[in-house]
């Protein structure tokens, strides 16, 4: 029986590359790799045009090709005839193939070497199975024989029952994401995962949370189109990769013929938590009538961790997650329109000379910069540094440890936005950063809208230009 | 001509595909799972799975201008091969060994990526056919600027 291409989904992946045969006016035939088939609908797919090479001369003469494609997971190869139709520079189909390319190019540091010229969609007159590369059962990352996904769902209504519990349960913005993250994995095996959220400096997001990795990241910032995170926020779609190793290594194959022509080849790499070996990576934009909340980043060690439904569901999540998001702020904001500020005295400072106690921490905010480090060490940046560094002073001066949010909103020298300040998520992120650095320095929420300074070593506060 | 240094490249066991087109310029294309260079450097012989070389057989004889893609996973490098055939013959059971080589070589690179052997399983290797082809042009295809370009 002759397959759908529906059914051919997972060799559109990338994870094996595919070969592209096509043949001149004059009949001389050519065989080459190719970067990626992609799934354009049932009797169309499109590959990837980034050189000008003979295939795509011959296709000009003449428009009948071949690609062969094997199955990651059964091995069985297909052979495609296809026919050329159009190329397109622009459109959904075009941004999608390009922001693949881009994602593993930025992965490697080398966003914006590779340029996608063009989706080439063609026609597919026909499937057949390749006789030489037979198919198995399919088999998991260890070469085991794994259950189909059919058989075995990951978005059951369970799964998005526990989900959907969990995020009720949660009464602050902290509670939400880690509880986010946390259902993502125990409820559908989303092992490692991050959520960004936009900082106030344009075009770029910080991580507020992540889960399953060595290193919390808080704190840790990527600009808009720099990895998985920084292009989702970019493009405001969601962007799937699969087998990033081999579209890592055929742009690194890339880069280094293209280093011999072109000097000007920089190679940067992006100080994100991460895995040390991803082989799959998702992304969706958290989008409330089209203003981003955030992105959530998941990764995986297995190459084609995260098939085409699981891409819809987490997208279609992702919308529920946004707003989510939104409602939490919203309702700590509203509860701290009610609080007021309440005087509590510091604790006893440290007497010189006395039983011996924590070392002093030197803590210098340095204004040009707008960062604060510790005994010398970064700490954090912008907006929540600017938070830190006053409370830090207030303490100094009057001694006082309770805060309230709504006092923050309306200190004018702090500089947060008129519009949409995401104060709650820069408390987070501060306070993530504080426990994960310099656990002598807290910020403990005291209830909605309201929270406390806990410093249990002596500081010395100094402000530099 | 293949020189030394790329006839090797070319025996270490890499991903290779055989694409001929018949004579209303249909381009077909199989997977091959080993290539021996002459010392004369001037010929090849590619050896695939007979049951992929009994779909290209009537178009090899019928055209006879071949095209032999190769590539090594680890690393992308890769290169092709156009040539015209000599002859098609049963590969030899003495070969049978340096084939099996070169073809373990492939499946290893192909696990140093993260692709499970077990994903090979059902592919055919043997029995083999040699499809012997005098070489006509050398290109370079390694992904990048320069695939395409006719290697001296």
């Amino acid at each position: 029986m002759t397959p759908t291409l529906e059914s051919l989904a997972t060799c559109f992946q990338g994870l094996l590359p595919a070969q592209f045969f096509t043949c001149s006016a004059d009949g001389v035939p050519n065989a080459a790799y190719l970067s990626h088939v992609d799934y354009v609908d049932a009797s169309h797919v499109a590959l990837s045009f980034q050189f000008f090479n003979k295939s795509r001369r011959n296709i000009a003469e003449n428009p009948r090709a071949m690609v062969m494609v094997p199955d990651p997971d059964t091995g069985q190869g297909w052979c495609l005839r296809l026919r050329y139709v159009r190329s397109e520079t622009s459109g959904p189909l075009f941004d999608r193939m390009a922001l693949r390319i881009e994602a593993i190019a930025s992965y490697c540091g080398l966003k914006g070497i590779f340029k996608l010229r063009a989706a080439d969609v063609y026609e597919v007159l026909g499937i057949e199975a390749a006789p030489e590369e037979t198919g198995l059962a399919p088999v998991d990352s260890q070469g085991r024989a794994r259950a189909s996904r059919e058989a075995n769902p990951i978005f059951t209504i369970t799964a998005l029952q526990d989900l959907a519990s969990r995020l009720h349960g949660a009464d602050s913005l902290e509670a939400l994401v880690d509880s986010i993250l946390e259902g993502l994995d125990t409820s559908f095996g989303f092992k490692h995962s991050m959520m960004l959220v936009p900082t106030e400096e344009e075009g770029v997001l910080v991580t507020i949370a992540t889960r399953g990795y060595a290193e919390d990241g808080a704190g840790a910032e990527v600009r808009h189109g720099e990895g998985i995170g920084g292009l989702v926020a970019e493009a405001r779609k969601p962007i799937r990769v699969s087998g990033l190793m081999r579209g890592m290594l055929y742009a690194l194959a890339m880069h280094k013929a293209a280093r011999a022509t072109s000097p000007a080849a920089p190679v940067r790499r992006i100080a994100l938590p991460g895995l040390p070996n991803p082989e799959s990576q998702l992304g969706v934009p958290l989008l409330v009538r089209g203003e981003l909340v955030g992105v959530l980043c998941l990764e995986s060690e297995v190459p084609y961790r995260f098939h085409e439904e699981d891409k819809a569901s987490i997208e279609l999540l992702g919308s529920y997650l946004a707003i989510a998001i939104q409602n939490v702020q919203w309702q700590e904001r509203e509860a701290e329109a009610s609080q007021t500020t309440t005087e509590s005295p510091a604790p006893p400072s440290p007497v010189p000379g006395s039983t011996p106690g924590p070392p002093t921490r030197g803590i210098v905010y340095y204004e040009g910069d707008d960062a604060i480090l510790v005994d010398d060490e970064y700490l954090i940046r912008g907006l929540p540094a600017r938070i830190l560094w006053r409370l830090l002073r207030v303490r100094e001066t009057t001694g006082r440890e309770e805060f309230t949010n709504r006092e923050l909103r309306l200190d004018k020298s702090l500089q947060l936005p008129e519009w949409k300040d995401n104060l709650e998520s820069r408390l987070l992120l501060l306070r993530r950063r504080l426990d994960e650095k310099r656990p002598d320095i807290r910020i403990v929420p005291r209830g909605r809208g309201r929270f406390a300074l806990q410093v249990t070593a002596p500081l010395t506060l100094t402000t530099r230009e | 001509m293949i020189d030394p240094s790329l006839a090797c490249f070319l025996e270490e066991g890499l991903g290779i595909h055989l694409g001929v087109s018949d004579a209303g310029l249909e381009p077909q294309g199989a997977r091959a799972i080993a290539a021996t260079v002459d010392a004369d450097g001037a010929h090849l012989t590619v050896y695939l799975a007979t049951v992929a070389a009994a779909r290209l057989r009537p178009a090899l004889q019928s055209n006879g201008r071949v095209a032999v893609s190769f590539g090594r996973p680890i690393d992308d490098r890769a290169c092709q091969v156009k040539g015209e055939l000599v002859g098609i013959s049963d590969a030899d059971a003495g070969a049978r060994p340096a084939i099996e080589a070169q073809w373990q070589g492939y499946l290893t690179n192909l696990a140093q990526i993260g692709i499970p052997r077990a994903v090979f399983a059902g592919w055919t290797m043997w029995p083999a056919t040699a499809i012997r082809l005098r070489v006509t042009a050398l290109f370079e295809q390694t992904p990048g600027p320069d695939a395409g370009a006719r290697l001296p």
